[in-house]
Order: structure tokens, then C-alpha cells, then sequence
């Protein structure tokens, strides 16, 4: 009996470890896509502008627009997750995700895993 | 919902702090409970104006996360007439705290904006207050940004001066919508002598030249410029044309008619 329930739960978890995995390549892919459409040739400048890295009134003047309503949103909460700040801006989540997930590229925005979420903050 | 209103201009001496205090001691006058806060941290001035003791710690002091708010207030409930809480959260005058929150670098900026933002949950949501006032410092600095990005609405004050006409326009384009602020233009000491007559004609030229709606249109009073922003129109003078002008702006702060 034991060992039934044994052989039974490893491929489900087995399972639920790929889709983990997925779901971090598929973020992590979707950053990539954002930086190399908006940062393109100015990648130099941006890491260079690195080490200085806050999210302070002046930092969030000079985004692109896009960038500055997510990190606006998300300057207001807590935490969040990319739905709860999709909700907020009327836009597409993963939209949010890839956004979210390049201010955190940038060093604006730290983002951590609550289980399977991913929760993003200001860490002042 | 606008709860929390930042009272700014590009130009010093267009009257922010004037309207600031009056504008919170008419929503308090009718009724509501709110807080007053100094953010003009390098010419602070509520303290003098007001006269009032001095709280427990300075508005710099929960900026610098050295104390909490409830600690900062004072009630002042006393200057407005009626069941309303006025209260008010000053700036320290003192000359080595200007000099030492002129210093600040932008990670302490970064911490005063959250700050500033977290006294939505401590006095709107956890004390009961109805409405947040900030007197900022005129133009771009850290601490009126700060203020602006915590806020919901901004009311820009400017007295058509030609030094102020550009810049204020700047600001509505460049500064309140990046942010996507609500905004309204005060308009000061109006120099027109048929202001009334000509009303309609002057909010419409204004709209179309700023492109933002009208909040207020003052004419230059003479007896609120010789009371030296030391008078509280609501409870001093309640039927002087300029109270019944702040009414007209409190109520559309109370019904929600800005857009």
C-alpha cells in the first residue's frame, strides 16, 4: 500500500517541479524579450547605471512611460503580484510580469516566490 | 476618491500655504477630520503662521522613521468652529534641521516617499481621517514630488506672474501628468475688477490656456494680504468673499467633482 502511494505522488511532483521550472524559463525569457526591445542599443548606458539604483521621485520621472505606471502602481503596494497590479493598471498580466520583471532586472524592484507566486516589492 | 491633496505651484509666494491652511480648516469647519502637513522642510513655516505648540516630534522626525505620526500631530481643533478635527504636522524650523534634510540623498528620498505613502493606512484608513493637506516647497524638488506621487489630487496655485506662466505650464505637462495626477489651477490675487461679470469667460480662457480644469479663481484681496497668513478665514472672517471661495473649493474636494 505504502509503496503505491509512493510511485503514485513522484511523477506528480515530478510534474509540479517541471512546470516550476517552466514557469521561472518562461519569465525569465519574457525579461529578455522586454530588455532587447526596450533597452536595444542603449544596454551599455543601462549597466552602467546599475550600481545607483533606487526608485526614488527623479527615477521614476525619467522612465518611459510604461515602466513608470507599473513601478507608480507597485510603489503604492506592499507587495504585489503581477495580477493584483494588472487589476490595477487595466493591463494584460503578463504585460505586467514582463515589465515587473524588468524593473527588477534593473534593480528597482526586488521579487521573491511565496509558494508558486511571485510577489514583487520596493525594498526601501 | 480624493483624500489626499498636495497644494503646489512653480513660484514661491503664489499663496500655497494661504490656501493650504485655509483649505483645510473649511473641510474641517464642515465637519470633516484633517491633518495638515508642512512639506515645505527648507522655509517651513505652518509652525510660525499657526502658532502652535509644538508636538512631540517633527514631521522630519517620521520621515527619518524616528517616530511614528500619531506622535508628530497636533490638534488644533480649537481655530475652526464646529464639531470638525483640525489638525496639523509641521516641519522643524530649526537651521541645522534645513541643513540637515537638504542633504538627503535619493535613498532617503526613496524611504520618505514610502513613508509618506503609509500615512494613507495609518490616519485614512486606521485614525479616521477624511482628508491629507500638503503645503509643498514650489517647484521641482524631492520633497514636493514626494508629495505629489502620495497624493490624489494636486492643486496647482499660480498668480499669473509672466516669471510663473511658462513654468506652471511645464509642470501641468511635464511633472502632474507624467504621473497621472488629477490637477486643478488655483488662480490668485486676480487683478480683474469684474471678476464675477466676467467668470465664465476667464475660467474658459484659463482652461484652454492650461489645459487643466479650474479649482479656484481669488481676486487680490487686500485684507488677506495685510492679515499676513496669520488669519483662519473660516473661523475669523466666515462671511468674507475669500471664505466663501474656499467653501466653493471644499465642496468640490467633498463631492468628488474634480476630474
Amino acid at each position: 500500500m505504502i509503496k503505491n502511494d509512493i510511485s503514485n505522488k513522484k511523477p506528480l511532483n515530478i510534474l509540479e517541479k517541471i512546470e516550476e521550472t517552466l514557469e521561472k524559463l518562461n519569465e525569465k525569457m519574457e525579461v529578455m524579450i522586454e530588455l532587447q526591445k526596450s533597452l536595444g542599443a542603449n544596454t551599455q548606458q543601462n549597466t552602467s547605471a546599475l550600481p545607483d539604483v533606487s526608485l526614488d521621485v527623479m527615477t521614476l520621472l525619467s522612465m518611459p512611460d510604461h515602466l513608470r505606471k507599473t513601478a507608480m502602481t507597485l510603489c503604492r503596494s506592499k507587495k504585489a503580484t503581477a495580477e493584483e497590479i494588472s487589476e490595477k493598471t487595466q493591463r494584460a498580466r503578463a504585460v505586467e510580469s514582463a515589465y515587473l520583471n524588468q524593473l527588477v532586472t534593473m534593480g528597482y524592484v526586488k521579487k521573491e516566490r511565496e509558494g508558486r507566486k511571485a510577489y514583487f516589492y520596493v525594498d526601501r | 476618491m480624493t483624500e489626499v491633496i498636495a497644494v503646489h505651484s512653480y513660484k514661491g509666494g503664489t499663496g500655497k500655504t494661504l490656501m493650504s491652511i485655509n483649505l483645510a480648516a473649511t473641510l474641517a469647519k464642515n465637519g470633516k477630520k484633517v491633518c495638515l502637513f508642512d512639506l515645505d522642510f527648507r522655509a517651513p513655516s505652518l509652525f510660525a503662521l499657526l502658532k502652535a505648540k509644538p508636538a512631540e516630534c517633527w514631521l522630519n522626525d517620521y520621515l527619518n522613521n524616528n517616530c511614528e505620526i500619531d506622535k508628530a500631530i497636533v490638534d488644533l481643533s480649537d481655530r475652526v468652529p464646529g464639531q470638525g478635527r483640525l489638525y496639523a504636522c509641521f516641519a522643524n524650523p530649526a537651521t541645522d534641521a534645513i541643513r540637515d534634510i537638504s542633504s538627503k540623498d535619493r535613498k532617503w528620498e526613496m524611504r520618505a516617499l514610502g513613508r509618506l505613502l503609509a500615512l494613507r493606512e495609518s490616519l485614512l484608513r486606521d485614525k479616521g481621517f477624511d482628508y491629507l493637506i500638503f503645503d509643498t516647497s514650489p517647484g521641482l524638488q524631492y520633497s514636493s514630488i514626494n508629495a505629489i506621487v502620495a497624493s490624489d489630487f494636486v492643486a496647482v496655485t499660480t498668480t499669473g506672474d509672466r516669471s510663473d506662466i511658462d513654468g506652471t505650464k511645464r509642470m501641468i505637462t511635464e511633472l502632474y501628468n507624467l504621473f497621472e495626477k488629477k490637477t486643478g489651477l488655483i488662480f490668485n490675487k486676480i487683478l480683474e475688477p469684474s471678476l464675477t461679470a466676467k467668470k465664465k469667460e476667464i475660467e474658459t480662457k484659463i482652461n484652454t490656456e492650461y489645459q487643466v480644469p479650474m479649482f479656484g479663481l481669488i481676486p487680490c484681496y487686500c485684507d488677506v494680504l495685510r492679515a499676513g497668513g496669520t488669519l483662519i478665514f473660516a473661523q475669523d472672517k466666515p462671511d468674507h468673499p475669500f471664505t466663501k471661495i474656499l467653501f466653493e473649493m471644499a465642496k468640490k474636494i467633498e463631492n468628488n467633482d474634480i476630474t
